[in-house]
């Protein structure tokens, strides 16, 4: 977990470094999409975008198991997408009802089985405005 | 003594000799700083191009004499016309394909600005793709593709600066995920650096050209565009390198119908760069010799008296050719099924080039069918069957395909289509084409049913043109 927080805090204060080979916003272009992000802003909801961290090698394996993860109280569950070639994941939650920091904790114990974890990238609480996660 | 004075003069002589001219990649002398790149929620409304330093069409403008040349290239979805009838939703830089070309020289800075409008309201919206995000990948600059090259999301600004260091023709395309389909879908352009002290030799016509792949398919949603149907890319087809349209200047033939001007006794430099992005280019001017061909555009890479240049995806050449005398000199991929796929383009002593040229040189110059089968049995015929098969332009390896549906019914055409060397053991027809066609058998293609379906629609449509509507396709060179 130490070591998941510390890369956290490097992909976030690095601002464009990622563990995995791909610019942040790379890996945040493969799973955004528009009308989810203008549905979820006129809501009040936020977008919160993850690289997923572990060995998994089934691209349909972590999908089902993000999906999986995904779903809970707070996270519009229509609003999920997952790119398993870039190991991206992103959602809409409502921030009055569960902080970022419950669903990354959320996510991290629920894919602890299969050894996924998740790092929050950049969060979207206003149009065009993708801002680095303080953690 | 006499040792001392043998040093001396020896030392005099060296100091008397020239001094080596400076090197022009002294890496020193290079600026490789900038600024982080900025990027903010601050949207654009005004032109998708700006910049003194931007050529919007084959024409080149003369190089700026500005040290810092200020660029604005905006990305933005829209329907564009790559082939008469063929209407593609595309994604664009400064609202073109291929973007704004930009005019550079040696040291001088770049200060790009760039907003995601993919989000702007289009006319028709469900005829352009959902907002996305997107990005710019100068092959030109030298910096931290993290921080210059990120994505952005639609509504957002990016701005950042770097210094031409190296001179050439370089690529510019969108580099966000997947590139492929970003850069398949338009999202590309040129920039022109010149060397320091411009280029040694004298040109009286300057013009860019861009050769690029479309992979495109009707839209499985059916959607319309002035009554024909709405091409997106063919995302199969694009895995599998299998173009339906390359062109140059983003339009199939469309230097064919608005040729580039040159008169007798000039001398023409052609900046051209093969963006892709996935096929090799052999690029070759038909009546002239490339008198200096300079690989990337730079002048210190010179070739001398070629016939073609090859360019993979993404490398560029400056080709200098001299226009002998009066008449259309032809531009094309000399991978022939490249050029019957619309990668082809005149330089014309004349306005409105002589129709006998594009006859003679056997290139459709406009008719295309409409319907989606049609139009892509037209595809796949040009790019298998033209090097055996004219359409209208006499016998080659085998027969005419003019006239086809009127000689053959469809079942026979099916069949022959689909199992021709069955047909040749039992049809005597088929037994006497052979015959008469020195024994060259048809190889089979493999054909599915709905390809067959295809290239039948294709056939009925040249049969249905009025008499001389189709320029002949005969032979390439």
């Amino acid at each position: 977990m130490k070591a998941s927080l510390l890369s956290a805090a490097l992909l976030c204060l690095g601002g464009e470094a990622a563990a995995c080979g791909y610019c942040v916003e790379d890996k945040i272009a493969a799973t955004y999409d528009h009308a989810v992000v203008t549905r979820a802003l006129q809501r009040g909801q936020h977008l919160a975008f993850f690289h997923v961290d572990g060995p998994e090698p089934r691209p349909e394996a972590t999908r089902r198991a993000l999906e999986h993860a995904a779903s809970m109280p707070g996270v519009d569950k229509a609003s999920v997408r997952i790119s398993a070639d870039l190991l991206t994941l992103s959602l809409a939650f409502d921030p009055r009802h569960v902080p970022l920091a419950a669903i990354v904790e959320r996510l991290d114990r629920r894919l602890s089985a299969r050894k996924l974890s998740v790092l929050p990238l950049r969060i979207m609480e206003r149009p065009a405005d993708l801002t680095s996660v303080k953690r | 003594m006499k040792k001392l004075l043998s040093l001396a003069v020896l030392a005099a002589l060296a100091a008397c000799e020239p001094s080596a001219p400076p090197d022009p990649y002294d890496v020193s002398k290079m600026d490789f700083t900038s600024k982080a790149a900025k990027v903010t929620a601050q949207g654009h409304k005004g032109a998708f191009a700006e910049g003194a330093a931007l050529s919007m069409g084959a024409e080149l403008k003369r190089l700026d004499a500005a040290p810092v040349k200020t660029v604005r290239l905006d990305t933005t979805h829209k329907v564009i016309e790559i082939a008469p009838g063929v209407k593609f939703s595309a994604w664009t830089f400064g609202d073109q394909v291929p973007g704004p070309t930009v005019r550079a020289r040696v040291g001088d800075k770049i200060r790009f600005v760039m907003t995601n409008r993919s989000d702007e309201p289009a006319p028709v919206p469900q005829l352009v793709a959902a907002p996305m995000m997107h990005s710019m990948d100068f092959h030109a600059a030298m910096v931290s593709p993290q921080d210059k090259y990120r994505s952005i999301a639609p509504g957002q600004t990016i701005e950042f600066e770097f210094t031409a260091n190296y001179p050439g023709i370089f690529m510019y395309h969108c580099g966000t995920p997947m590139i492929l389909e970003h850069i398949a879908s338009g999202m590309y352009g040129a920039v022109i650096v010149e060397p320091r002290g411009g280029y040694p030799t004298k040109a009286d016509r300057e013009y860019v050209v861009v050769q690029s792949e479309f992979y495109v398919k009707p839209s499985p949603g059916k959607q319309k565009v002035d009554g024909g149907p709405l091409y997106v890319l063919d995302g199969e087809r694009l895995r599998a390198a299998q173009p339906t349209h390359t062109v140059f200047n983003g339009r199939h033939n469309g230097m064919v119908v608005n040729p580039l001007a040159a008169k007798p006794g000039e001398r023409v430099r052609m900046f051209v760069l093969n963006v892709g992005p996935s096929k090799t280019s052999s690029f070759h001017v038909v009546g002239t010799i490339f008198d200096r061909v300079w690989m990337e555009g730079n002048p210190d890479n010179q070739m001398r008296g070629m016939q073609t240049v090859l360019l993979g995806s993404s490398n560029s050449a400056i080709v200098e050719y001299l226009i002998p005398e009066e008449g259309s000199y032809i531009m094309v991929d000399h991978h022939f099924a490249n050029a019957s796929q619309g990668a082809i383009g005149l330089v014309s002593t004349s306005a409105k080039p002589p129709a006998q040229d594009l006859e003679h040189h056997n290139m459709q110059a406009s008719a295309t069918p409409t319907d989606p089968d049609a139009v892509a049995g037209k595809q796949a015929f040009e790019s298998k069957c033209l090097a055996c098969h004219s359409v209208g332009g006499g016998r080659k390896l085998g027969p005419d395909v003019a006239g086809v549906t009127k000689r053959r019914d469809p079942a026979w055409l099916a069949r022959w289509l689909k199992e021709p060397e069955k047909m040749l053991q039992t049809d005597p027809a088929a037994k006497a084409m052979l015959k008469e066609y020195n024994n060259l058998p048809m190889p089979n293609q493999s054909l599915s049913e709905a390809e067959i379906k295809q290239y039948l629609k294709y056939f009925q449509w040249i049969d249905a043109q009025p008499p001389g509507a189709l320029k002949t396709q005969a032979s390439g060179h």
